[in-house]
């Protein structure tokens, strides 16, 4: 059961707006170390130069989408371990299918509310405190 | 304003970038981009603003954009061909995006059926028929999935006493780069609590001490809350001449068993060894363009988190992204640049102090002040740059605007668009959009000529109107050409007889016939057309242009087209004034009305009677306006011969000379507001400081050409303010 404090945060999407939002969102839930990327790739590059403990991605981005970058983080060892919780635009099933197979910890359809988004934390490392 | 609103603003910005993507994107593949990129891109514009709607709750928004997004995913899917009509229809649909979305910010009305219509012809696109029925079911049917079962790393972020372990072995060339390993460890104290040990089992005895080489290495411990980012920013000038290494104090968690094992998906090409090392390869050092910290960004100050991305190394011409900005408040900007223009008015007065009190040009002072100047005006040019804007934001209008007028008229249009980065201050860009569209209107309605005149004459039917702009000698120039059929003068001619513009016997030349377009009165509400504006003539364009310090001419060859051409100073802030002397005072006029000086010969000036005169001026007589008697500087005239003359051209081209008593020379002046430190004078545009300290007031030449016209003067019309 960790302190959302304790927990470094890196959103990956290529909207500021929703950067912005789920921000807002992991800072209600008490989270304190946040960080942004705009597209899978430099996702994946500040994962490679800061230890980063939960992964909140988009799926469709330019350059590196969600699933390529998920697919990255499983397939290196030092990562490897990355909590990853998927956004998807849209509630589309085989979407997340995909992202299971690939080892995705969870999903999160937009739009969400902070309820929302602290259940599929939670879901990933127990009750947040 | 409270966060959510931020956001808000911030998904409006966000969509005004989005929805020129989208139109870009649609424009290119109408011109045959093929690029599966491109088509996602656009997918991309419209997917994001309806999850952004979605965020906010803009039912009306997200509908429609859920519409829109379903055909372009039929077309990503390559199910939808991207002929010229589907595309056409995309960019109608853009178009009411635009709408929508200005609506969902302004509180604005749509039109409903508008919208519904191309909702259906959207529809209609669909070859299924079927997907672009309303949003998916949701998610409450899908069973819940299984996620496999993994420990997951915590890597503790900075949780009780964290802190950094830094390794730090200065190479030889650090210290031959004059660097100071004490003083960066200093640097690195700065940062938390830190324990420094040295590692001196390097160091050789004193006979072999090589004094150039570097034998000493030391681990720091910091403690506190700096982040990775700032103890390598310590060891950025540093880089590549030390062994560094910085690792996280606090154990990360233990290992658990790596029960996750990745799933290779054998239908899908990603080379996952390949990006790793790319992205690798770039990753170390960290890239000092990192998102900043946790800390909330206040208001006024957001940082779109675009960090540009170092190059991928693969040679890809990259799309130019935007850099890392930051967005501040308007007002900021202007009072810097106030006071920057304080600053340039005090260097020049302590210039000519330093000069009056008699030191050498090559004095220490003198020197120091020349050097002084030159920091001023650059400091000044760069203040003046942030106000710049392309004028990308205006052309990226007049797409739609041509779709529009070309689906009235019923003539094909093609815009070309060039230099859309030059850059030029944003309240003329803001004035530069109604002229623009208004010129745009004109060239499609009156300049292009229908298909199939075209045709007869042998060009294609489609007709092109060309929008550019560009720098040119210190100011931009902006031309709007067509490849229409010219300005047909006799027809011009005609009408401006018939309006009483001009006298029917009048020999004019093709250039003044052109001109006589920008005359008021000259276009009137009775051949005016649904597009060409709502009784908005030329005469209202040239004015716009010049109360913006601008000039606007227009070049026609019959069968080829007409260019308009518009050239604007970069700044409102700054104008190049020519410096005069009337009565004593000391006056500034603007260059760009100033058509050529001269020198008065006592047989060119006529009397008219009264005080009013002429001058002739090669074979044609202008009005000669005495400035010291208009501005009620003096009461009798001015002898001519003791003055000099300004040839200037006012509004609707209107020719006159200004007499004042001297020309003390050309300089580039500092506006300063009249009426926002006083009060607006008739005659008098704004007033400006001088190197001497002096104050000098700016002539507003329209209204003392325009008064004088008249045979008031400005007194008359100053008394008639005084009662009215």
């Amino acid at each position: 059961m960790p302190a959302a404090a304790t927990i470094n945060c890196l959103i990956v999407d290529d909207q500021q707006t929703i950067r912005s939002l789920v921000r807002s969102g992991l800072q209600e839930l008490g989270f304190k170390n946040i960080h942004e990327a705009p597209d899978g790739e430099e996702g994946l590059r500040q994962m490679l130069t800061r230890q980063v403990g939960l992964v909140i991605s988009d799926f469709n981005m330019p350059k590196l989408d969600g699933l390529g970058l998920l697919r990255a983080v499983r397939a290196h060892p030092p990562i490897q371990k990355t909590a990853f919780i998927m956004l998807t635009g849209r509630a589309d099933k085989d979407l997340v299918q995909r992202a299971v197979q690939f080892g995705v910890n969870n999903y999160l359809v937009k739009p969400f509310t902070v309820a929302v988004l602290r259940e599929k934390i939670e879901a990933v490392f127990g009750a947040l405190q | 304003m409270d966060p959510l609103a931020a956001i808000r603003e911030t998904f409006f910005q966000e969509c005004e970038e989005q929805l020129a993507e989208l139109e870009n994107g649609l424009l290119a593949m109408e011109a045959g981009d093929t690029d599966p990129e491109t088509i996602n891109a656009v997918f991309r514009a419209v997917h994001s603003i309806k999850g952004g709607a979605g965020a906010f709750s803009l039912e009306a928004l997200v509908r429609f954009a859920h519409v829109f997004e379903t055909a372009l995913d039929e077309m990503r899917s390559g199910r939808l061909a991207p002929t010229n009509e589907v595309l056409k229809t995309l960019l109608r649909a853009a178009d009411v995006l635009a709408d929508h979305v200005r609506a969902a910010h302004d509180g604005s009305a749509v039109d409903e059926a508008h919208t519904a219509e191309l909702a259906e012809e959207l529809k209609a696109l669909d070859p299924n028929g079927a997907t672009a029925g309303e949003e998916s079911e949701g998610e409450e049917d899908w069973g819940d999935f299984e996620f496999k079962p993994m420990s997951v790393d915590v890597p503790a972020a900075p949780a009780g006493p964290s802190g950094w372990r830094v390794s730090f072995k200065p190479r030889a060339d650090l210290y031959a780069k004059a660097n100071e390993a004490a003083l960066l460890l200093r640097e690195l104290g700065r940062l938390g609590q830190t324990t420094v040990e040295l590692d001196a089992s390097g160091l050789p005895a004193l006979t072999e001490l090589d004094p150039e080489a570097a034998y000493l290495a030391w681990t720091v411990t910091v403690t506190g809350d700096a982040d990775e980012t700032s103890i390598r920013e310590v060891f950025e000038f540093v880089d590549g001449d030390c062994e560094l290494e910085v690792s996280p104090l606090a154990a990360v968690a233990a290992e658990g068993e790596a029960s996750a094992t990745p799933v290779e998906d054998p239908g899908e090409t990603l080379d996952i060894g390949a990006l790793l090392a790319r992205v690798q390869a770039v990753a170390e050092p960290p890239s000092p363009q990192q998102v900043p910290p946790a800390a909330p960004a206040p208001a006024a100050v957001a940082t779109p988190a675009d960090p540009s991305s170092p190059p991928d190394g693969q040679g890809q011409p990259r799309k130019p992204e935007a850099g890392a900005t930051i967005r501040v408040d308007l007002e900021r900007v202007d009072r810097l640049i106030d006071l920057v223009g304080e600053l340039v008015i005090n260097q020049a007065m302590l210039s000519q102090r330093v000069m009056e009190a008699g030191f050498a040009r090559a004095s220490g002072v003198a020197m120091g002040l020349d050097e002084l100047e030159q920091l001023t005006r650059e400091i000044q040019d760069s203040v003046m740059a942030i106000r710049a804007q392309p004028v990308k934001s205006v052309f990226q209008r007049m797409p739609r605007l041509v779709r529009e007028v070309a689906a009235m008229t019923g003539k094909p249009v093609r815009l070309v668009t060039e230099g859309e980065g030059t850059e030029v201050d944003k309240t003329v860009i803001e004035r530069l959009a109604d002229p623009l569209t208004h010129m745009i209107r004109n060239a499609i309605d009156h300049g292009l000529e229908s298909p199939e005149k075209r045709a007869a004459a042998g060009k294609p039917a489609e007709g092109v109107v060309r929008l550019t702009a560009a720098h040119r000698s210190g100011r931009i120039v902006i031309e709007v050409a067509d490849d229409g059929g010219g300005i047909n003068r006799e027809r011009v001619k005609s009408i401006a007889i018939e309006k009483g513009l001009v006298a029917p016997d009048a020999a004019l030349s093709d250039e003044e016939i052109d001109n006589l377009i920008f005359m008021p009165g000259f276009s009137t509400a009775s051949e005016v057309s649904d597009i060409s504006g709502r009784g908005v003539g030329m005469d209202v364009v040239r004015r716009s242009i010049q109360a913006l310090g601008g000039r606007i001419t227009i070049s026609s060859r019959p069968g080829k087209g007409s260019t308009f051409t518009m050239s604007l100073p970069l700044t409102l802030a700054v104008l190049d004034g020519m410096v005069v002397s009337v009565q004593g005072q000391t006056l500034v006029a603007p260059i760009t009305a100033i058509v050529e000086t001269l020198l008065p010969k006592a047989g060119d000036v006529h009397s008219l009677g009264g005080s009013a005169r002429v001058i002739a001026i090669r074979d044609t007589y202008v009005p000669l306006i005495d400035v010291g008697m208009a501005l009620g500087y003096r009461a009798g005239p001015l002898d001519a011969t003791q003055g000099v003359a300004l040839l200037i051209e006012g509004e609707g081209g209107a020719r006159a000379a200004l007499l004042v008593d001297a020309i003390q020379g050309q300089r580039q002046v500092v506006i300063k507001s009249l009426e926002a430190n006083y009060r607006q004078v008739p005659g008098v545009a704004a007033a400006t400081i001088l190197g001497d300290g002096r104050v000098a007031l700016i002539l507003d030449i329209d209204t003392i050409v325009a008064v004088s016209r008249g045979a008031d003067s400005l007194r008359a019309e100053k008394r008639l303010a005084a009662t009215g």
